[in-house]
């Protein structure tokens, strides 16, 4: 029963995941984000690694750990380097979306299309794009991609997925954040819809786990402004002590501490709920929105701890508040989220009653 | 291995929480806070209690043999305590028992200390009481600086002091008082008495009028030259080495801090439930500005219950737990002012009146915030562990 201990594998995959964050990732993230992209030597320790297939699912040769798996590595990597994270990540949340949408055959379409994940897949949520359908052609539009070339591109709607592995077409854009896996203006012309996956219920449970995708690697860079703030406020000294030790920073960090543990535990609670193939939409959203509530605080919390150096690029914590607030503004950002949830919410007499289904 | 559910054991018991929250505690709540005054210890509510089990002790009797039922886990402790706090956390504090001491007797009373006096609640003859006496007028979250003493006095401790803000106390059959031998010399000079009804000395006792939380009185009282046999000093001197006086007091809070959390927990999710009601009732739900308060309310009280629950496991596994209690205590008792007060937004001037359930959560939820430790003494504990803020 309750129980928060990750058992003896996923401790195994964080810890590697943690250490290939702190020595691969840390210490060349300007060099990434200035390269617009992860250095070969990375990725090629990464394939080493074998984390990239953590929940996909084993028919299609991964590791079938789920959700919860996927959302602790996220955040273990994006603790180190987001933009490292994603462009390591060759599917992100497309895949499973569209194994919720299509099951697995959908997802073997996506696996093909990428050349076995060789290449990159992108995730886009339809209240992120100006899109036009006409017949089997797609028009779409999106602003901002965390990426430059993607051989696969998956749009989820209300009504489900479709699969698109031709006629993308990106125009690098500078990007305010996530600069190590690139940035562009992602455009299609009537390009050919490759598959097309009507499920409405799929398309929600797609949502859901692309919000926790989303939201675990937010905490990521959370917990890394947290912890980097922290420490410099226990090193940096002013009116004759570690100004930690001022009160007033105390509590702020004590408030950033505690506001970034509860965000960690309602996304994993909710990317249980995935795995147990328990309704997760409205936990799934709810998560979402916390984490973006949060991470409006505390990143520019941990520059404002730094003082001036915060401001300067040469400490992480700027970086850390601007690729949170871009991150935050996927899958329909902030209000899509509160919207979801809360139309859910007041469809029910007590939607937090406890012991629903076996759950908290 | 990571897993969020709840047991069906678990389960039932949280039904039959709900069933008696429903019948017994949110009426007696309300009528309560009608009233402007504590339940009566005479009232049929605790003879009711009583029947219903309640009102005992967890204690095994002087064999060890007596059935005490189910050993319950923090986490399951937890769950009940949110679920009776969503119907009245003022009831549920009133209810008869040996309350927030028991837990010091028996992990730190001599087997005389716990025949004598948690043995008596084994009887269930009459509801019967007893209170921890720790808050002074000069010393509330900052426990290590009550000055109520104690004086050796032959093979007795003669004690005099003031104490209040306790719950239960002018009906509880003895009263553990927290004192020092010298208020100099901080927590290692702490000892804890237990204090019976009766004794000379122990008087002066006035229920305070408040805000909320009025089903259970809050109790001031004097002790003025009180003498205790040296028996009635918990544990017996071997057990005051150091610093461990103090300790008895902080093993409490540590125990106690998330219990107040799910408290919170509770109050904020009966909020909630107020809430959609009243907008259902209404026709408000298809606004925007009514489903984000429901969302916002719903939010916080999800995250509370997890940072709760996570001290709660932490102390399950046996593991330290004072910044998961702490964080918990934190965000629970301000998230919970927090829904109320969105909820109030919501009923609009209904709130007004003076009449209305989110109302009077509004008033009640107020003290969690207080009670064992304030936010900000809770911040404190926090930044000392995380930071090193000094003390």
């Amino acid at each position: 029963m309750f129980d928060l201990e990750p058992d003896d594998e996923l401790a195994l995959v964080l810890e590697t995941a943690r250490r290939l964050a702190r020595d691969e990732l840390v210490p060349p993230m300007r060099t990434h984000e200035a390269e617009r992209s992860i250095s070969k030597a990375l990725s090629a320790s990464w394939d080493e690694v074998g984390l990239s297939t953590l929940d996909v699912p084993i028919e299609l040769d991964g590791a079938g750990m789920g959700c919860l798996a996927r959302v602790h590595l996220n955040e273990a990597l994006a603790e180190g380097d987001v933009g490292a994270a994603i462009a390591l990540d060759p599917y992100g949340p497309a895949l499973v979306a569209l194994l919720e949408t299509g099951g697995t055959d959908a997802a073997r379409t996506l696996v093909e299309a990428t050349d076995g994940g060789t290449r990159r897949a992108l995730y886009v949520d339809a209240r992120d794009a100006v899109v036009r359908e006409d017949g089997n052609r797609l028009t779409l539009d999106v602003a901002w991609v965390a990426a430059e070339d993607a051989a696969a591109l998956v749009l989820v709607d209300d009504a489900g997925a479709r699969l698109v592995a031709e006629g993308l077409s990106f125009d690098p854009v500078r990007g305010a954040g996530l600069r190590a896996a690139g940035g562009a203006r992602l455009r299609l012309e009537g390009a050919p819809i490759a598959h097309r996956f009507e499920n409405p219920d799929g398309a929600a449970r797609a949502r859901a786990r692309a919000r926790l995708h989303t939201a675990s690697l937010l905490l990521g860079i959370l917990s890394a402004t947290c912890s980097f703030s922290a420490d410099y406020a226990q090193e940096r000294q002013a009116f004759g002590r570690p100004i930690a030790h001022h009160q007033a920073l105390a509590f702020l960090i004590t408030d950033m501490r505690i506001a970034l543990d509860a965000a960690r535990l309602v996304v994993h609670e909710a990317a249980w709920r995935v795995d147990q193939g328990l309704p997760c939409e409205t936990e799934a959203a709810s998560a979402w929105a916390e984490c973006i509530e949060i991470a409006r605080t505390l990143g520019p919390n941990g520059v404002q701890i730094l003082g001036g150096h915060g401001f300067m690029a040469d400490y992480p914590v700027e970086k850390h508040m601007r690729e949170a607030r871009a991150l935050s503004l996927l899958h329909g950002g902030f209000d899509a989220a509160i919207e979801d949830a809360g139309r859910a919410l007041v469809a029910t007499a007590s939607p937090l009653a406890l012991g629903q289904e076996g759950a908290l | 291995m990571i897993d969020y559910r709840v047991s069906p054991e678990t389960q039932a018991r949280l039904a039959e929480a709900a069933e008696i929250g429903r019948k017994e505690l949110r009426p007696a709540g309300l009528e309560a806070d009608g009233r402007g005054a504590p339940i009566p210890p005479d009232d049929a509510f605790f003879e009711r209690c009583l029947a219903r089990g309640e009102g005992g002790t967890v204690w095994a009797g002087p064999d060890g043999k007596r059935a005490t039922g189910p050993r319950r886990s923090v986490v399951e402790r937890l769950l009940l305590s949110e679920e009776l706090a969503y119907w009245d956390r003022g009831v549920i504090i009133a209810m008869p028992g040996p309350g927030l001491p028991e837990n010091n007797v028996l992990s730190m009373g001599t087997d005389e200390q716990k025949e004598r006096f948690l043995g008596p609640f084994l009887a269930r003859d009459r509801p019967r009481w007893a209170c921890f006496g720790m808050t002074e007028p000069g010393a509330g979250s900052d426990a290590a600086a009550i000055r109520t003493t104690a004086r050796k006095d032959g093979d007795g401790w003669i004690l005099n002091g003031a104490k209040c803000f306790i719950g239960g106390a002018s009906r509880s059959d003895w009263i553990l008082v927290q004192a020092t031998l010298d208020p100099t010399k901080g927590r290692g000079a702490q000892r804890a008495f237990f204090v019976e009804a009766g004794t000379p000395g122990l008087g002066g006792f006035k229920i305070e009028k408040k805000m909320g939380l009025k089903a259970y009185e809050s109790t001031s009282f004097t002790l003025d030259d009180c003498r205790v046999p040296a028996e009635n000093l918990l544990g017996g001197e071997a057990r005051y080495e150091s610093s461990a006086g103090f300790k008895t007091a902080m093993r409490t809070f540590n125990a106690g801090r998330p219990q107040i959390a799910a408290n919170a927990v509770g109050m904020a999710r009966a909020a909630l439930d107020e809430s959609i009601r009243f907008a259902r009732e209404n026709d408000l739900l298809g606004r925007d500005r009514v489903r984000d308060r429901i969302e916002a309310i719903s939010r916080k009280v999800r995250k509370a219950r997890l940072v709760c629950l996570k001290a709660g496991w932490l102390a399950d596994e046996e593991r330290p737990n004072i910044i998961e209690a702490s964080m918990s205590k934190a965000l629970a008792a301000q998230m919970a002012q927090e829904a109320t007060t969105l909820g109030l937004e919501l009923v609009g001037l209904v709130g007004a009146r003076g009449d209305h359930l989110i109302e009077k959560l509004y008033r009640d939820v107020k003290a969690m915030d207080i009670v064992e430790g304030t936010g900000q003494v809770q911040r404190m504990i926090i930044a000392r562990t995380l930071v090193g803020l000094p003390r």
